[in-house]
């Protein structure tokens, strides 16, 4: 009796010491990461409330930091947020869509596509701004502007959304299309009716998080000639810059209050980010399947 | 060969509600041979499948069941790996004819799957699907409805017909998707192991449905579950497989096809007799 | 649900009724033909059990199906095996009335003992009403109208016994013998039919409490 007793009553005292050492050593990596985040978040907004008021938002950036403003760099982070929409979403749905579907996996040059996009996704940012630089800028003659801004922010964001978007479409299970075909659809009303919207929201979410990392690159926008200092409202093909550049430009003034504007420019910064962020997690919770 | 001559032992009894004389053929199969990637799965297959009957195929695991009955509304042409030989003609015109459209084969000869695979749209979105993408946009509604009824999920699903096909419990799933098929107005309804992911009852349901079906359509299902197949089949196909030592292949054949009465009381080749007793397999 | 089934089963119970019916015209017949001495009527009697003999193996193919394709339980089961047993039964029972026929037409032609004869008449509706309420009580499953066979039987048996003795008591003409002997055969296919009946019964019994039971011991 006494036997059965003892085997049923405890795990070895080693294992459980074990056991919780992980789990301590776990909630050490969670703690720290999360103290971390949070000591930047807060030491941020202590230093730039102060300047976080209108005139950030109207203003031309100006020698004075008392009237200094980022509206222009705003504007440029706007205007490049939504032409990189523009470009990856059907670009990289595209591309995403072809090789799930429609391309013969077995094929060389399909192999080789596969693993291009997998490198790319690796480059350094850097490596852009010097390609878009001879391409688009001096190649292409289209010069330091917005639109090569954006296209080369395309070029560093595609790979992520064409993965983001082969993910979604893959997380589609192929008995939604084999019941898509017996039924007697063609494989283009299979694509464009079942499998798209299914992975509609997935795609989203690629798309969104691509936008969040694009909207904080600074490296390549400076190669391809974002200036440091733009004091009027950008437009496609104007010189521009962007908000992270403002940040840097306003963090190397020797002047204090520079660094405060700084330290509200980068809340503005953030708050744009994390809306995005929250966005893309809002639209994948909202549209999960469940299959 | 006549159809009477090619199944074996096949009486015509005074009562049977069918003479060999008045079985119309829909799908006339000879010496079918599929390989995948050049090896074959099944062999030398031919048989008759006749109209408003349903049809059997049962057999042990790896037997080639499946692949035979995807070749009748031409799936294996998804699968690039796979070759058919041989000929099925679908009321004598061949279905894998060089002019021959895939989308208007699946149009007359619909599919169910083993596990029920609804889109994730509304009930009616589901149903509607075959209609909207064939261009039969005129009176969805009834087409939608009828189909329903058909499948004996009108009752159930009338007042929720924008709701998630998803939100419905896996026999009405089922059901849903054999609406599904019988919305395009095939003339068969191909199934494969249509209840074997169901409980009980809904298992009974759909057998009670496919006895309902017959009247106005032709039944061709696998089954694993051979009760399954002596209860609701009117002819039964027993397959099996073939094992070649020397080049390790294993290939499904056709045993034997018969009325189902004779299959399971008095069958005609020792290997079927061993399956359905259940000394092999 | 399992409509077809159901159906099937329906079916089986009606035409074991409808042989139940043959049955009874089958013995009829025997009896008329054998208190009328009327050998025409013995020779449709002996041709009639052929309808008798093809319900019997129409009924036993269903049953044969039945049990191959739907594996009945429970009531089912028990209803299929005593509709199998019944079946048997009653083409016994017709069996022994085509012999009581052949015996009409092979007693010589004698004027007879009316008293047996009019025995017969008896047993016959005797045996006449046993099959009728057999067979009701199948349609009812009415467990005591089944276990009631056994008195009427008991009216048969005692009949038989009868016979016998009388038989015994008929004098020395070779021919009235012969008649004699012919009769106590008649009278033992009757006793026969009777038993079958009480059988049926007993199937009726096991079909409605699912025990296998006799209602009396041999002994008795």
């Amino acid at each position: 009796m006494s036997a059965a007793a003892t085997t049923l009553v405890g795990a070895k005292p080693r294992g459980r010491v074990l056991g919780a050492i992980f789990m301590g050593y776990l909630l050490l990596s969670l703690a720290i990461g999360f103290a971390l985040l949070l000591w930047l978040l807060v030491d941020i907004a202590a230093t730039g409330l102060p300047y976080l008021d209108q005139a950030l938002f109207l203003n031309d950036p100006s020698a004075d930091p008392a009237i200094a403003g980022a509206r222009p760099a705003i504007l440029g982070t706007l205007y490049i947020g939504a032409l990189l929409l523009v470009f990856t979403v059907p670009l990289g749905v595209g591309t995403a869509i072809y090789l799930e579907e429609y391309a013969d996996k077995e094929r060389w040059y399909n192999r080789l596509l596969e693993l291009n996009i997998q490198n790319l996704a690796a480059v350094p940012s850097i490596v852009y701004g010097i390609l878009g630089l001879a391409f688009l800028v001096r190649g292409l003659g289209l010069g330091r502007v917005l639109v090569a801004g954006a296209m080369i922010l395309t070029l560093l964001v595609l790979p992520v959304v064409i993965i983001a978007s082969r993910e979604a479409i893959r997380a589609v299970p192929g008995s939604i299309r084999q019941g898509g075909f017996a039924l007697g659809a063609t494989k283009w009303q299979v694509v464009w009716r079942q499998v798209l919207p299914a992975a509609a929201p997935g795609m989203a979410t690629g798309s969104i998080l691509a936008l969040s990392r694009a909207i904080g690159e600074t490296a390549p926008l400076l190669l391809v000639g974002a200036l440091t200092y733009v004091a009027f409202n950008p437009s496609l093909l104007d010189q521009f810059t962007v908000l992270p550049i403002q940040i840097f430009q306003w963090t190397s003034r020797p002047q204090e209050e520079f660094k405060v504007l700084a330290a509200a420019a980068i809340i503005v910064l953030l708050a744009i980010l994390l809306t995005l962020n929250a966005l893309a997690i809002w639209v994948r919770n909202r549209y999960q399947k469940r299959w | 060969m006549s159809a009477a001559e090619r199944i074996p032992g096949v009486e015509v009894r005074h009562d049977a509600p069918s003479e060999s004389a008045l079985r119309e053929v829909v799908f006339d199969v000879e010496g079918l041979t599929v390989a995948y990637g050049g090896k074959p799965a099944l062999s030398g297959v031919s048989l008759e499948v006749y109209k408003n009957f349903v049809t059997a195929f049962i057999g042990p695991s790896g037997c080639g069941k499946s692949t035979f009955i995807r070749c009748f509304n031409r799936m294996n042409d998804l699968i690039p790996s796979a070759t058919v030989d041989g000929t099925i003609l679908y009321h004598g015109e061949d279905l894998y004819g060089r002019e021959v459209d895939p989308v208007e084969v699946r149009r007359l000869i619909g599919m169910v799957f083993q596990k029920p695979n609804p889109f994730p749209k509304s009930i009616y979105d589901n149903v509607a699907f075959g209609p909207r993408v064939l261009g039969l946009k005129d009176g969805l509604d009834d087409r939608v409805r009828h189909a329903l009824e058909q499948a004996a999920l009108w009752d159930e699903v009338k007042s929720r017909l924008k709701e998630s096909a998803l939100s419905l419990s896996g026999g009405q799933q089922q059901r849903l998707c054999i609406a599904r098929a019988l919305a395009v107005e095939p003339e068969v309804i191909l199934m494969d192991e249509p209840a074997s992911a169901l409980d009980p009852i809904s298992t009974t349901r759909i057998e009670d449905l496919m006895d309902e079906l017959k009247r106005e359509y032709t039944i061709v299902i696998v089954t694993h579950n051979m009760q399954q197949a002596a209860r609701v089949a009117d002819m039964t196909a027993f397959f099996s497989v073939e094992v070649d030592e020397n080049r390790d292949a294993r290939t499904g054949i056709l045993v034997e096809y018969d009325v189902t009465t004779k299959i399971f009381t008095n069958p005609s080749d020792q290997r079927t007799e061993d399956y359905v007793t259940g000394r092999f397999g | 649900m399992r409509v077809g089934f159901h159906e099937a089963l329906d079916q089986l119970e009606a035409s074991l009724q409808e042989e139940g019916s043959l049955v009874l015209r089958v013995l009829r017949g025997a009896v008329t033909a054998l208190v009328g001495h009327d050998l025409e009527l013995a020779d449709e009697v002996i041709a009639f059990d052929d309808e008798v003999d093809s319900r019997y193996f129409a009924i036993e193919e269903g049953i044969q199906d039945l049990l191959a394709r739907q594996t009945p339980v429970a009531t089912d089961l028990r209803l299929v095996l005593a509709v199998l047993h019944i079946n048997l039964h009653l083409e016994r029972m017709a069996d022994y009335c085509v012999t009581i026929a052949k015996l009409v037409k092979l007693a010589p032609d004698v004027a007879g003992d009316p008293t047996l004869v009019e025995g017969f008449q008896d047993m016959g509706a005797r045996a006449e009403e046993m099959i009728e309420l057999a067979m009701d009580a199948f349609a009812k499953r009415d467990l005591a109208e089944a276990e009631s066979l056994v008195e009427l039987d008991e009216l048969i048996d005692r009949a038989n016994r009868r016979v016998v003795q009388h038989v015994l008591s008929l004098g020395s003409d070779p021919k009235l013998q012969e008649w004699g002997l012919r009769m106590m055969i008649v009278s033992r296919c009757l006793e026969r039919i009777g038993d079958h009946a009480v059988d049926v019964g007993e199937r009726v019994a096991y079909l409605v409490t699912g025990e296998f039971r006799e209602f009396t011991d041999a002994s008795r």
